[in-house]
């Protein structure tokens, strides 16, 4: 990913994986991923990144205290009155 | 929109004793997971969510929609560990340059590797793996941990994002691809490791 042209497609590539390249940009990126491996491995390494931010979880919360279980039914109890 | 903050609202607004008791209990995994993931340590993410849940039941009833209680809470949760930062691992606030991230030829940030194959299953139950990934993130510098992890981890959209964060969405996104990229560099010698051990 030396070129030029990788350059500027790497400033792109999480737009692109999130649909948020403007079309033209997209066929630009296209066209220039077809011939061009060291930026689909990039590209494939980065996307298995966020995928794995997006499986990642963080062990179990504890119980709500009892001051803030006893808060927040207090405060839930108009909205549900509202409904 | 992070789903499960609309299935809180959803529980909350239903009246049923059980629906509100799931939709406490959702509300305090979720910005209890948001604390753990941006402070890393246990104590400051508790004092994170009871302080956000103690302000949230003050104003529940003023929350016209999922979206805007989702903003709100992420706000004030991002507040609080911004303010636990004495007891939490925070990175000095610094700028990432895109060119320093570009991966050059024939460094070890180059992919050596022809495929990252990073499963569902691995990042559930790779504890190594999983650690990887909690210490690259905590190395982030905090503006850029914070947009990655209400992006890539709270799976808000990008507009939500930017309002949490009190910035463009422009800046958003740049400090998203940003924090991607960094992670995806600091994970990049695990997966080389792991595939070679693999190999042999």
């Amino acid at each position: 990913m030396t070129e030029r042209r990788c350059k500027q497609i790497f400033a792109m590539l999480s737009d692109f994986l999130d649909g948020e390249l403007p079309a033209k940009n997209c066929r630009q990126m296209e066209r220039h991923l077809k011939g061009c491996p060291p930026c689909i491995a990039y590209i494939e390494s980065l996307k298995a990144t966020v995928e794995a931010c997006h499986r990642y979880r963080v062990p179990r919360a504890p119980a709500l205290s009892k001051k803030v279980k006893a808060a927040l039914l207090a405060g839930a109890q108009p909205a549900r009155e509202k409904t | 929109m992070n789903a499960r903050v609309e299935q809180a609202l959803t529980g909350l607004k239903s009246g049923k004793p059980e629906d509100v008791e799931r939709a406490l209990e959702t509300l305090q995994e979720i910005v209890y997971g948001f604390g753990m993931k941006v402070c890393g340590v246990r104590e400051d993410a508790e004092d994170t969510a009871q302080e956000t849940l103690l302000r949230l039941a003050r104003q529940l009833k003023e929350f016209p929609d999922a979206r805007a209680l989702a903003v709100w809470l992420y706000k004030v949760a991002r507040s609080q560990c911004l303010m636990s930062r004495r007891k939490s691992k925070f990175a000095p606030a610094q700028m990432l340059s895109l060119d320093a991230l570009m991966p050059k030829e024939n460094s070890a940030a180059a992919p050596a590797v022809k495929s990252w194959e990073i499963t569902p299953e691995e990042i559930v139950l790779n504890k190594e793996l999983r650690s990887k990934l909690e210490d690259a993130v905590l190395a982030l510098p905090p503006h850029y941990r914070l947009v990655l992890i209400l992006r890539d981890m709270e799976q808000l959209d990008t507009r939500e994002v930017a309002e949490v964060m009190g910035i463009s969405e422009e800046t958003a996104k740049m400090r998203l691809h940003r924090a991607r990229v960094s992670l995806r560099n600091a994970l990049a010698g695990y997966v080389q490791r792991s595939q070679r051990k693999d190999h042999d």
